[in-house]
């Protein structure tokens, strides 16, 4: 059997980029969600320029400065300083980058594992369908706080198991999602013709499918990041995961609240720095989904 | 004193676009009795017309430029929200299009059909058959017996059982009928009916039809019939007028107006109709196209 | 309608049964030692085997499975390590606190979000409007431990106008315990003294808890309201002169409800399993407290034993969710 040449002609890239650059100027359109933009990308420069603009790195590394101790906001200490005497705000500034980076890890981790079990789920159907989703479902059902909790604990101290905690917590959402997605697009004529070329279903799924299915998880990904840093946060409030000296948003809040209320102004940075980088990437989210997803009206 | 006379009426509505003059000049007469068709082409304003004589246009987008609508003497336009409200349901009913939509899906067709029977009841208690001092209690329980007596009158077999049902329990046919029921019920003087048929089959359009002639002979009222087909027109109306482009063009008795059209445009109307003999490649249009336009 | 919640009733089972496999499987292939940590430091191997043996930690584990899910019917939770206590009445112990949180949370989240979603969609820019749509924005954002750190700051320390932490006073007398819920307890005896004190105790614990749901219901309410008021039923409704208030109040509201319910739902499994963020703030003696401390010192009882409360709980919540569904949706109920 002869193989009939074929001229497929390369895919169209200008209309792709049409496609986002028009997306881009609806987003523009905003303000709130350039906003949110701006105030991420902030967040972002800071937390990696961090070790050149912190005011005290000396005290981001543990060194203390027991005269300077409980110091009130100031134009030397912007937030204040601690029972240690250290800079509330360059302990928040090196805090950003666990947090953020945290963060980050926990949503790709997630994303990664959840989209693999949703795709598969969703594409293949019948009892491995079943099986995936009853074993998600009931994973949904366990409050994710206690499950990172506990498996954090379990784990012990340290960052990588703090991340790998949440994860286990957070990926279940991906698989729903993306299983959901698949399920959409699978029943779509270009699958259908994909396999009647010979795809094998990798291709079929990597190629075809998932960047397809791209926008609801980008939209998903980014308000994530904001209620990952949260979680991040909430665990080291409790005093779980990140050990001292490390210094991270939630445990500086914990330490912060031991002095309270006589110095309350050390619990402002770390608090309002999960605030708005919680809120900055909320408002990136929402603006992402009012430009990416279709159905989404305002 | 005619039961609805709108005189001059003109009304323009703003959309992004800016400022349209939509209705330029409209004079319309309604008397007890009569069905008036009102025809045109979407978007020629007919539905505007209708939802005026109610005022249930909002100030913005619309403004009324000029003209007046006397509804029993009193002008609708000068008329306050509250004014509004007791004409609503009471003396002034209307229907609309598409049965499916207009029916809250969530709530049992009695619920609604008590409510606007309670609120017609509230201006008049005599609809109840009660006095101004009666209760609550005894309010419900007439407004409840009158709606399965509007259910029946309207063709609705079973009525004191299928008065709990949810609207998606019924056909479409039976659905424009719980709403020809629902504008009945609070016995009003003039019914507005906007393209009451058009999302209907043919045979249950027939029976739609000849139950709004019906209740017209029964009550004496007025009736406003808003629709793009002269078929129906023909069927039961005692008038018509023609609109297109916010312009009434030609109105009177329907045997006149059809059969001897003085306006070119309405003999165009009716020689774009298909008939059985028209032939293959034969039909024929009315060129142009009409503004879009929203509410 | 019975059927249907009966329907649902029984599939609650087997992801009851589940739920018990996931969480005793996840609890025991964690790494930790518990034993270890309860026989303590100089604790030779004798002691620790004695440890392990007191808590049945000696068996394999599908057997330490099948102990304990006969027992979990029974009523034998196990007991926990650190306070030498019978689990199950240490979390009888603890749960009325933590449902008496969510509770209020949740409640002060659907009274006031509702409403105020509705109207904020009514009055489309208005200043309603914006405050709710701020309200919304910073409320999802703002971690439950900081807002209760700056209520304390606020409310019970510059203002002094309620009471630091703790739940009730040590001095006074709890109200007679009928259901655990202290402000339920009272009412229904008619204290309004105690009632007022739980209350006073309660408010900003529970509002720390609370503003995150708000805001999404709030935001939810006002998107679905939107869609609701560009139906034709409401053009339908006007036009035979109904009321706007019972336009709003009573038609818009049902129809919108249903999404919001959704988010209800989602938050339920949010506020029963953060409750400790806001306990450990204001001293609130409840599970997530118990939880955190066994959690903390590996005693793996407990956790099995609050996670599957919680969970069941949450299941149950989902029920009601589904069955208010059924009320607020109608075609749902015929399915």
């Amino acid at each position: 059997m002869t193989m009939i040449p074929v001229n497929v002609p390369k895919r169209d890239q200008s209309a792709r980029m049409e496609n986002w650059s028009r997306a881009f100027y609806r987003f523009r359109q905003s303000w709130l969600s350039v906003f949110g933009l701006a105030i991420v990308l902030l967040l972002i420069l800071l937390a990696i320029f961090a070790p050149v603009i912190i005011p005290y790195p000396e005290h981001v590394l543990g060194t203390t400065n027991t005269a300077a101790r409980f110091l009130p906001p100031s134009s030397a200490a912007w937030f204040g300083t601690n029972a240690l005497g250290q800079d509330m705000f360059s302990l928040v500034l090196a805090g950003s980058r666990v947090s953020l980076f945290s963060g980050l890890a926990v949503v790709i981790i997630s994303i990664l594992v959840g989209s693999f079990v949703g795709a598969v789920a969703g594409y293949f159907g019948g009892w491995i369908d079943e099986i995936l989703m009853r074993f998600t479902d009931l994973l949904l059902t366990i409050p994710s706080l206690i499950l990172a909790m506990a498996v954090a604990a379990a784990l012990g101290t340290g960052v990588g198991n703090m991340i790998i905690a949440i994860s286990i917590t957070w990926w279940p959402a991906y698989a729903r999602l993306v299983r959901g997605e698949v399920i959409g697009k699978k029943e779509e004529q270009f699958i259908t013709a994909a396999r009647a070329l010979g795809a094998g279903w990798p291709r079929i799924l990597g190629l075809h499918i998932l960047p397809n299915i791209m926008s609801p998880i980008v939209v998903k990904a980014s308000l994530d990041m904001g209620f990952a840093i949260l979680t991040v946060a909430s665990l080291g409030f409790v005093g779980i995961g990140v050990k001292a000296p490390t210094p991270e948003w939630g445990t500086l809040l914990s330490v912060a609240r031991s002095s309270m209320p006589d110095y309350w102004w050390t619990a402002l940075a770390p608090g309002f720095a999960i605030f708005l980088a919680v809120l900055a990437f909320n408002l990136l989210g929402d603006g992402l989904r009012d430009v990416l997803d279709p159905k989404a009206r305002r | 004193m005619a039961l609805l006379e709108i005189t001059n009426l003109n009304l323009a509505m703003s959309s992004y676009e800016g400022e349209t003059h939509i209705l330029k000049g409209i004079d319309l007469k309604i008397e007890r009795g009569e069905i008036w068709g009102m025809v045109g082409e979407t978007g020629s304003g007919k539905s505007l017309t209708g939802l005026s004589i109610s005022r249930l246009i909002g100030s913005p987008p619309g403004r009324y430029l000029d003209g007046s609508i006397l509804f029993e003497g009193r002008d609708v336009l000068k008329a306050s929200d509250k004014e509004m409200r007791k004409l609503r349901g009471r003396h002034i009913g209307m229907i609309f299009q598409d049965p499916t939509t207009n029916l809250n899906p969530v709530f049992r067709i009695g619920t609604q059909l008590v409510d606007v029977a309670l609120h017609a009841g509230s201006t008049d208690p005599s609809i109840l058959g009660l006095t101004a001092s009666a209760s609550r209690g005894q309010r419900k329980k007439a407004a409840r017996a009158l709606s399965i007596e509007m259910l029946d009158k309207v063709g609705i077999p079973n009525a004191a059982e299928r008065i709990d049902d949810y609207p998606h329990q019924f056909s479409g046919g039976m659905r424009q009928r719980v709403l020809i029921a629902m504008a009945m019920i609070g016995k009003p003087d003039l019914l507005i009916a906007d393209e009451p048929t058009t999302a209907l089959d043919v045979s249950v359009q027939e029976q739609i039809l000849r139950l709004i002639h019906d209740l017209v002979e029964e009550r004496n009222i007025g009736v406003l019939l808003i629709t793009h087909n002269l078929g129906v027109v023909a069927q039961i109306c005692s008038h018509v007028a023609v609109m297109y482009r916010g312009r009434i063009l030609e109105a009177g008795p329907v045997g006149d107006v059809l059969k001897r059209p003085a306006h070119a445009y309405t003999q165009a109307l009716l020689d774009s109709i298909p008939t059985v003999h028209t032939k293959r490649g034969e039909l024929r249009g009315v060129s142009g196209v009409m503004p879009e336009f929203d509410l | 309608m019975f059927l249907y919640v009966l329907r649902r009733l029984f599939l609650l089972i087997p992801m009851l049964l589940g739920l018990t496999v996931i969480v005793f499987a996840i609890a025991r292939l964690l790494p930790g030692d518990p034993v270890g940590l309860a026989a303590g430091p100089n604790a030779t191997p004798e002691i620790i085997a004695s440890v392990a043996k007191e808590f049945g930690l000696d068996q394999p584990i599908p057997v330490q499975y099948w102990n304990y899910l006969t027992g979990l019917v029974q009523g034998d939770w196990g007991v926990s390590i650190f306070t030498r206590r019978p689990v199950f009445e240490d979390v009888m112990t603890y749960l009325p606190a933590t449902l008496e949180l969510v509770f209020a949370a949740l409640l002060f989240a659907i009274v006031v979000g509702i409403p105020l979603g509705l109207l904020a969609a009514v009055y489309r820019n208005g200043p309603l409007d914006y405050i709710t749509r701020t309200v919304a924005l910073g409320g999802i954002a703002m971690p439950r431990f900081f807002l209760g750190l700056l209520l304390q700051l606020g409310f019970a320390v510059a203002l002094d106008w309620l009471p630091l932490s703790g739940r009730f006073p040590l001095i006074e007398s709890t109200p007679e315990p009928i259901t655990g819920l202290y402000t339920i307890d009272a009412l229904l005896v008619g204290d309004w003294y105690s009632f007022t004190i739980a209350l006073q105790h309660l408010a900003l614990p529970a509002f720390a808890m609370s503003l995150s749901p708000l805001a999404t219901i709030m935001r939810m309410m006002r998107a679905s309201t939107i869609e609701v008021l560009q139906q034709d039923f409401v053009m339908t409704e006007r036009a035979l002169g109904l009321s706007s208030r019972l336009i709003l109040f009573k038609y818009v509201l049902k129809n919108a409800m249903s999404s919001t319910l959704t988010v209800i739902g989602l938050y339920v499994s949010w506020l029963l399993g953060g409750t400790v963020l806001v306990e450990t703030v204001f001293d609130w003696p409840g599970l997530g407290l118990y939880a955190t401390q066994a959690i903390l010192t590996q005693d793996f009882m407990p956790v099995i034993g609050v996670t599957l409360v919680i969970a069941t709980i949450y299941l149950l919540s989902m029920l009601v969710v589904d069955i208010l569904y059924g009320v607020f949706n109608p075609k749902v109920r015929y399915a």
